[in-house]
């Protein structure tokens, strides 16, 4: 009994953290499939987003619904910028310059914020506080948000990409941008909008996991790590693959970490990465490059 | 000591009369690494106001060897290669006489062999008890380490408080594992032998594996070596959470502003040695009147430390009236009895200063003094 409560336990917290790998990977997956580069500044998204929510909650002293809007809001706006400063200036150049510009940004912002906000972590508190309590299995409210709002957030995506006619413009997008170019499709103004919704994505997973984890400069690139491993368990540059690696990497990590040991807790989503690249190096939903053609 | 006293004397008088701004625009450099940037900026933030406020005391009292005093500083971003940088532009300084160097065993660690080759006495407050026992003569420790710390959790947890069914809860780094395992070996002196000794990586977004550990373990008192307060606010959340409430003695992290106001009540009525507490004497209380009046902050081991780091430069530099290596070393190990504001300092031939914890309490949100625990060796 005391056995199956604790596995419980441990599922639990793995499908929460796994969710926010999964917002963050879903976030690099969008760029990735809009621009072909990795944004290395999306774990700075998150942490954006969560001293966003601080400054308009606890600084302003807003209310939190409020607080989150506006907060989504700022980080679209940042996404914008982030367009047309990071990406836009070089969008001819290449993958590497691109790439190196994400990660200068993800340095900037990460020293900005400590500029402004100052280098003591910041406390947020849940959404709804306390949690359920079942026998001696505690689930936190902060937690059940997390993977509700996830949840919510799989099904708006599955919508908007395939049921609206910007999703499907967005889609033509990151298939072919010739194509949609001769097809009259803004291609500049889709990548501008995949920016903002990649920047509120991962500013939500920073609101979301700020009471877990507190908001400090640091944390958005722990999670990035392994939210990067996750698009490549998944199948690089897939949407699907991104949510199922983020979940996938957060459940083994907490039974490894629970059964073999915590201190290489870290380690398993890397040998998850490793096993995954020599057994299927496409990844769970990833296409073979030969048969991308 | 007569001839010394005149040339003195006439330094003084040659000072006065060769241009007095020429003189005092000449100052005192001594370098400071801290954790400017990176994960552990809070921490260095501290430390630099625990230096410029012992600075400008400094200064205030004439300064060292008459001149002023002015901080160098170099950023290590938290890390041990940033670390070893920051010592090698230092230690390129010609005019730099004395470092305050890292808090962190790591970097301590990582920065040793570059220090032992550079000579340049330097401050450190990594506790980890090898720092000093490495054939390196040119390290001094401003703080007790954990070969005392781990004494004292063990001698008030089994006997103040009788417990006897101990956990150790450390972080995998050089700090919590060093620390982990002087508290095991504290331990077997009274008879005891640890049911779990339990590490974890620093930076774990989640803690319930270890939580579920302590809990199969029915252990009825927690020792631990943590880092990160981030990690140590994270832990108590989860711990009380699954409902462990076991009494709780944890190394200086527990007791970290940083940890208190992110842990909340999770953190109350646990235990933590602070070898800084603004109420285990009067050399404490006054420097915490004083950070508060300029900081608005209350003053914790990050900033003490340096402020007595620096403290013990200035003493060293003005008994030994030489900026030469040899003779500041000569004149830091003969200091005895010299009281800073975390403890007396007499310091041995291996650079050790301090032996002796204060044992504190988490008591609603506030720490208080509960005894400070002194050892002779």
């Amino acid at each position: 009994m005391e056995a199956l409560a604790n596995n419980f336990q441990v599922l639990f917290q793995g499908l929460a953290l796994g969710s926010i790998y999964a917002l963050v990977a879903l976030g690099f997956v969008l760029i990735i499939r809009a621009t072909n580069v990795v944004n290395f500044a999306q774990g700075d998204f998150a942490m954006l987003g969560a001293y966003m929510m601080v400054a308009f909650l606890v600084g302003a002293g807003l209310p939190y619904w409020l607080s989150f809007l506006l907060a989504l809001a700022a980080m679209g706006v940042f996404g914008l910028i982030f367009n047309y400063g990071v990406y836009y200036p070089l969008r001819h150049r290449g993958f590497l310059p691109v790439i190196i510009s994400t990660l200068g940004a993800s340095i900037f912002l990460q020293n900005s914020v400590l500029a402004i906000f100052g280098a003591q972590p910041k406390r947020l508190d849940n959404v709804i506080q306390g949690g359920i309590q079942i026998g001696s299995v505690f689930l936190d409210s902060q937690y059940l948000v997390i993977l509700a709002v996830t949840m919510v957030m799989v099904a708006f995506q599955y919508f908007f990409f395939e049921h609206t006619l910007l999703g499907k413009k967005l889609q033509a997008t990151s298939q072919d941008k010739d194509m949609a170019r001769l097809l009259g499709i803004p291609v500049a103004l889709m990548i501008a909008i995949t920016f903002i919704y990649s920047s509120m994505l991962g500013g939500l997973a920073g609101v979301l996991v700020g009471p877990v984890l507190f908001v400090s400069i640091g944390m958005g690139s722990i999670i990035a790590l392994k939210a990067f491993a996750a698009t490549i368990i998944g199948g690089f540059g897939d949407v699907k693959g991104a949510i199922v690696g983020g979940i996938f990497i957060g459940v083994v990590e907490s039974f490894a970490a629970y059964y073999i040991s915590v201190p290489y807790k870290d380690a398993y989503a890397f040998l998850m990465l490793f096993l995954v690249l020599v057994f299927r190096p496409q990844g769970f939903f990833g296409e073979r490059v030969s048969e991308k053609a | 000591m007569r001839n010394s006293l005149w040339g003195a004397l006439a330094a003084g008088v040659a000072a006065s009369f060769f241009g007095f701004t020429a003189i005092a625009a000449d100052t005192v450099k001594i370098g400071l690494i801290a954790e400017i940037t990176g994960p552990n900026a809070e921490a260095g933030n501290y430390t630099l106001n625990g230096a410029k406020l012992a600075v400008d005391d400094i200064n205030r009292k004439g300064g060292i060897l008459g001149k002023q005093v002015e901080l160098v500083i170099e950023d290590n971003q938290s890390t041990n290669p940033g670390t070893v940088l920051a010592f090698s532009k230092l230690g390129g300084n010609k005019d730099i006489p004395a470092i305050i160097g890292p808090i962190r065993s790591t970097q301590t660690q990582a920065a040793s062999p570059s220090i032992a080759k550079l000579g340049i006495p330097t401050m450190i407050g990594g506790s980890d008890p090898s720092l000093t026992k490495v054939n390196n003569r040119w390290l001094f420790r401003c703080r007790p380490s954990d070969l005392y710390s781990s004494r004292v959790i063990a001698n008030f947890g089994v006997n103040k408080l009788k417990l006897k069914k101990w956990v150790i809860v450390h972080s995998t780094d050089a700090f919590g594992a060093g620390g982990a395992k002087a508290l095991a070996e504290a331990l077997k002196e009274y008879g005891v032998e640890p049911v779990l000794v339990q590490g974890y990586t620093n930076n774990s977004q989640d803690f319930t594996p270890v939580v579920l550990a302590i809990k199969k373990s029915g252990a009825d008192v927690i020792g631990s070596y943590m880092t990160n307060s981030q990690d140590v606010g994270i832990f108590a959340k989860q711990l009380r959470q699954l409902g462990v409430t076991t009494t709780w003695i944890g190394s200086a992290s527990i007791v970290t502003d940083t940890a208190m106001k992110l842990a909340g009540d999770s953190l109350h009525n646990t235990y933590g040695i602070a070898d800084f507490n603004p109420d285990a004497n009067p050399a404490a209380r006054s420097y915490a009147a004083a950070y508060r009046a300029r900081y608005k902050l209350e003053p914790d081991v990050y900033s003490s430390w340096a402020f007595d780091a620096m403290n013990v430069i200035a003493t060293a530099l003005n008994t030994a009236k030489s900026t030469q290596a040899e003779d500041i070393r000569k004149a830091i190990v003969g200091i005895k009895g010299w009281k800073g504001v975390e403890g007396t300092y007499n310091f041995d031939d291996n650079g050790d200063g301090l032996r002796g914890y204060n044992i504190v309490k988490n008591e609603a949100g506030k720490v208080t003094f509960v005894e400070h625990i002194d050892f002779n060796k």
